[in-house]
């Protein structure tokens, strides 16, 4: 910490060498990087950056942090950055903008003149700011800024926002630094003039500098056990109206405004002086604030309760006093709790939480939605089931389903005892749609029925209509097709009958789906119309939703001409304005296609697409873990059962059979490939019942196929499987051949080909296998080949990922020999004719398969395994 | 209570200095003298060169209980006027949103 009255920082001169070599770099290349520095509260992450900005630089410095409050400021980061900036992106922040604009005017802020941008906190970001740095980050690169961000690492979990966010940038241009608290030797340094016992100071405070820093300030002999202790005597030591001043900062989250603090104590200059002496506070353009957060806390905790009630009030009725500018509504529905004003917590959080769901962040506004839900027994019965099913809306958004659920559930109290059944009818239709996505497929049936039964004697109206293509979504998603028709007809009738083309939309969406899977005429063009009508209205969901299943059915049938288009129209579509589910959703399924076609690599590439993010497990990952898993599998590497078992798991909990029959295919290649041919019958049992009670042909097909290489004689009905699957059934694998080859499915034809009797065609897929790259199931039928008295069957190349000693992909190894000649992505993705995208994560896989950090050792590891020269 | 305009002509220097009176004019208003004043509205004054001062509404038992708040509150008070009827032909226009 710079602490005033320890001087000096220790140990940290390496980490201020590498933010001066990196804002040179900045200024040389005008190019964007970013260093994370992380470590546990108190290791010194403030007191690091304000060390580098302090220190005279070539450049602006832009300044910007996220508060500990409950929750936090929508943007509050940028709302700092603003104030010095002003121009444009002041300009946007006032108007409440959204994300997306907020971060192109300040990317063209920094593309003004080169600045390092402070971001601290962030492991207290809201979502809007998480989203803007996400956007930030793709266009930083042509920026010349050096972000320099902090975040404790004990708050950072694998599944944080922030290292998606990060996931934005090539890796090239991101760097973490983690700081180490101070060694024994720096404690003695520190301790030197003191009496205190140095090593016993470094034993208690485990070398953390704000906790050394705490003791020594207290100038005591005993070195006290704990942190706060520390605080709370170095505290001790001011008089009483210093104190004051020190318990009226600590109520604010933030950093507290001179004028504020009138409000909060009597007599602000007699104590704040013997505050900013002491150190404990620091002064800034007329705000003050605690050194550093942990102190804050501990004097915040210690306070009385009235006291700090008494404290949230004055803050509360002077702040909503304020002339000028409104303060903002977080801060001050903060405020309103610890006062326990449930008035103005109703007012206050519910208008946050309406202001952070029009910015996006629906964490924070479900976080305040829950606060006005805490205050809410007083509201009058329609206005408390309103804020409920805020609430319950906001959590459905960020995937909170069980509280969503219950905030139904108390809504729908509401509505029965005032008697309003369409409301009580739409509640019930919410928790269908809720019961659905906890796997309860049962209670999101009966829940669906019951909005129906509620609904259907009021007469049509747009909760009934949402009631019927409900259902019909639910018919579609458990694959009953003829369920989902009729159901969805009546919705589209009522809701063309009313105009309500969202409901329009979403109802064609279900009965086109559905109609295309099971190829009736028709379904497509109703497809078309929802996704029509979700472009006019830039209904942006529907229009990705519309994409998703325009692509996803013919796909499911192996259509690729037909999919090819909708993947790269919603891909794009999604992409440009964020709807970054879907598209990952999309380019899962892209991933899935690749692999049909032979195009193995993109394939590869596609599925690491959606899995470096980092996310929790979701159904999005079923189809990239199943092309990774069979990827792996099919050229014999290692790791085939964890991204299996994963999709398993996954897949399992929806029963749905798309996905079901997805995974248990692959996982019965995976056996057919190790030899583990007994297994397949337990892979496939289950899933086979289901495709064929849904008639799906496609999933039952592969399925019968697979179970009749490990040798089971059974035969399908017929028209239970499709075309292809059913000539080698009944024993035509050359004609099964040609129609894969038809299709474009190289690898399902060289199998098929290997189940043929004629040796001419076995040979001929060994060689196809060859090319491939598929060693296992070249070897297998090598050995068919074999038995059968064949001769001269070539074991074939060992597959070049085995013949090099790094474990590379022949196409790593010519991304590594670009690299070790020193080229940039852009410039080896030119080479190679690939995306940059793609290059990324052919270089993020050698350093990993390598186990180096840097391209720089890549490049040195290269030369040591004799793949370049010296 | 009775109703009172309170002209505060060219109070303070700076917007700052208005915004650490009004708070601890809330303070005094809400915690001490609670019965006796209750602050209604201001309109800011632009006096020229960044200095501002108020017109102030209040309900107030007197005119001596204004000039106390004033006075323990540390703001002018210029003049205190009481009011005899109210005319609202509009509501006031909204100022920005934040």
């Amino acid at each position: 910490m710079t602490s005033p009255d320890h001087g000096a920082l220790l140990e940290r001169s390496a980490q201020l060498a590498l933010f001066a070599e990196r804002l040179a770099a900045v200024r040389r290349d005008r190019r964007g990087r970013l260093v994370l520095v992380s470590g546990e509260a108190g290791i010194g992450k403030t007191a690091l950056l304000r060390a580098f900005c302090d220190a005279p630089l070539p450049v602006r410095v832009l300044w910007g942090g996220c508060d500990a409050l409950h929750t936090p400021r929508a943007l509050g980061p940028f709302v700092d950055i603003a104030e010095q900036t002003g121009g444009e992106l002041a300009a946007v922040l006032a108007q409440g903008a959204a994300p997306t604009e907020v971060a192109v005017a300040l990317a063209s802020e920094l593309r003004r003149t080169p600045a390092v941008l402070v971001l601290e906190d962030l492991h207290w970001a809201d979502e809007a700011t998480l989203d803007v740095i996400r956007l930030l980050a793709r266009r930083m690169l042509q920026a010349p800024a050096l972000v320099l961000a902090t975040s404790r690492t004990d708050q950072l979990g694998s599944a944080h926002p922030l290292r998606l966010a990060l996931g934005e940038l090539p890796a090239d241009a991101v760097e973490r630094v983690a700081l180490a608290p101070l060694s024994l030797a720096a404690v003695e340094q520190l301790a030197d003039a003191t009496d205190v016992d140095a090593a016993e100071l470094h034993r208690s405070t485990a070398g953390n500098p704000f906790f050394v820093s705490e003791v020594l300030a207290t100038e005591g002999g005993d070195v006290p056990e704990t942190v706060r202790d520390a605080v709370l005597a170095r505290a001790a030591r001011l008089d009483d109206d210093a104190r004051a001043v020190l318990e009226a900062v600590a109520v604010e989250p933030s950093r507290v405004e001179l004028w504020l603090l009138e409000a909060l104590v009597e007599d602000v200059r007699a104590g704040l002086d013997a505050c900013l002496g002491s150190g404990m506070l620091v002064s800034e353009r007329s705000t003050v604030g605690f050194r550093h957060e942990i102190a804050r806390v501990v004097i915040e905790e210690a306070l009385p309760p009235s006291r700090r009630a008494l404290l949230a009030r004055r803050a509360l009725d002077a702040l909503t006093a304020a002339i000028g500018r409104r303060p903002d509504l977080a801060r001050l529905a903060h405020h309103a709790e610890a006062a326990d004003d449930a008035g103005a917590v109703l007012h206050f959080a519910t208008a946050a939480g309406e202001r952070a769901a029009a910015l996006g962040s629906h964490r924070e506004a479900a976080a305040q939605l829950e606060r006005a839900v805490r205050y809410s027994a007083s509201l009058p019965r329609a206005q408390r089931a309103h804020l409920l099913e805020r609430f319950a809306y906001e959590c459905y958004l960020t995937d909170r389903m069980g509280d969503s659920s219950d905030a139904r559930l108390l809504a729908l109290e509401e509505h029965r005892t005032s008697g309003d059944r369409v409301r009580e009818g739409d509640c019930h239709r919410w928790l269908s749609r809720l019961a659905w996505f906890a796997g309860e497929n049962g209670r999101a049936d009966s829940e669906a029925q019951l909005a129906i039964d509620l609904l259907q004697p009021l007469g049509p109206r747009r909760e009934l209509a949402m009631a019927y293509s409900n259902m019909a979504q639910l018919r579609m998603l458990t694959a009953d097709e003829a369920g989902a028709v009729s159901w969805g007809n009546r919705a589209i009738a009522m809701a063309e009958e009313l105009g309500e083309l969202e409901i329009l939309a979403h109802a064609l969406n279900n009965v086109g789906t559905a109609e295309m899977r099971v190829d009736v005429p028709g379904g497509f063009e109703k497809l078309q119309r929802s996704l029509a009508i979700a472009v006019e209205h830039d209904l942006q969901e529907h229009v990705a939703r519309a994409f998703t299943n325009l692509a996803s059915a013919p796909l499911d049938h192996r259509d690729y001409a037909r999919s090819g288009p909708y993947l790269d129209a919603g891909i794009a579509y999604c992409l440009q304005r964020d709807l970054d589910a879907w598209t990952l959703y999309m380019v899962g399924y892209r991933a899935r296609g690749e692999l049909d076609q032979g195009q193995w690599e993109t394939a590869e590439a596609s599925a690491r697409e959606v899995l470096d993010l980092g996310r929790a497990p979701s159904p999005t990952h079923v189809a990239p873990l199943v092309v990774t898993g069979r990827l792996l599998a099919r050229r014999g590497e290692d790791g085939v059962w964890a991204a299996l078992d994963e999709a398993l798991d996954i897949a399992a909990g929806a029963g749905e059979i798309q996905r079901v029959g997805l995974v248990a295919n692959a996982r019965a290649e995976a056996r057919w490939l190790a030899g583990d041919d007994d297994a397949i019958q337990v892979e496939t049992a289950a899933a086979l019942a289901l495709a064929l009670m849904r008639d799906e042909r496609w999933i039952a097909g592969e399925l019968f196929l697979w179970r009749r290489r490990a040798g089971n004689p059974e035969q399908p009905a017929p028209g239970t499987v499709a075309e292809p699957f059913a000539l080698e059934l009944a024993g035509d694998a050359d004609g099964a051949a040609a129609a894969w080859s038809a299709i474009g499915c190289p690898y399902e034809a060289a199998l098929a080909l290997a189940h043929s009797s004629s040796e001419q065609s076995q040979r001929r897929a060994l060689a196809e296998l060859q090319r491939l790259g598929a060693r296992p199931a070249a070897a297998r039928v090598a050995r068919r080949l074999r038995e059968s008295g064949a001769r001269d069957v070539r074991k074939g190349p060992r597959s070049s990922t085995r013949e090099n000693p790094g474990g590379l992909t022949a196409r790593e190894l010519e991304v590594l020999v670009l690299v070790a000649e020193g080229l940039r992505n852009a410039e080896i993705a030119a080479r190679l004719f690939a995306s940059e995208r793609t290059v990324a994560h052919h270089v993020s896989a050698i350093l990993r398969k390598l186990g180096v950090a840097s391209r720089g050792q890549a490049s040195a590891e290269a030369a040591r395994l004799g793949i370049v020269e010296r | 209570m009775d109703l009172y305009v309170i002209l505060r002509r060219n109070g303070w220097p700076t917007g700052a200095d208005l915004q650490a009176a009004a708070a601890r004019s809330t303070r005094v208003g809400n915690e001490e003298m609670s019965d006796d004043v209750r602050w209604i509205r201001s309109y800011v004054l632009d006096e020229g060169d960044g200095a501002v001062g108020t017109v102030c509404i209040y309900e107030a038992t007197s005119p001596e209980a204004l000039r106390e708040h004033a006075t323990r509150a540390g703001l002018p008070a210029d003049e205190v006027i009481s009011v005899l009827d109210t005319v609202l032909v509009r509501p006031d226009p909204v100022s920005a949103p934040a």
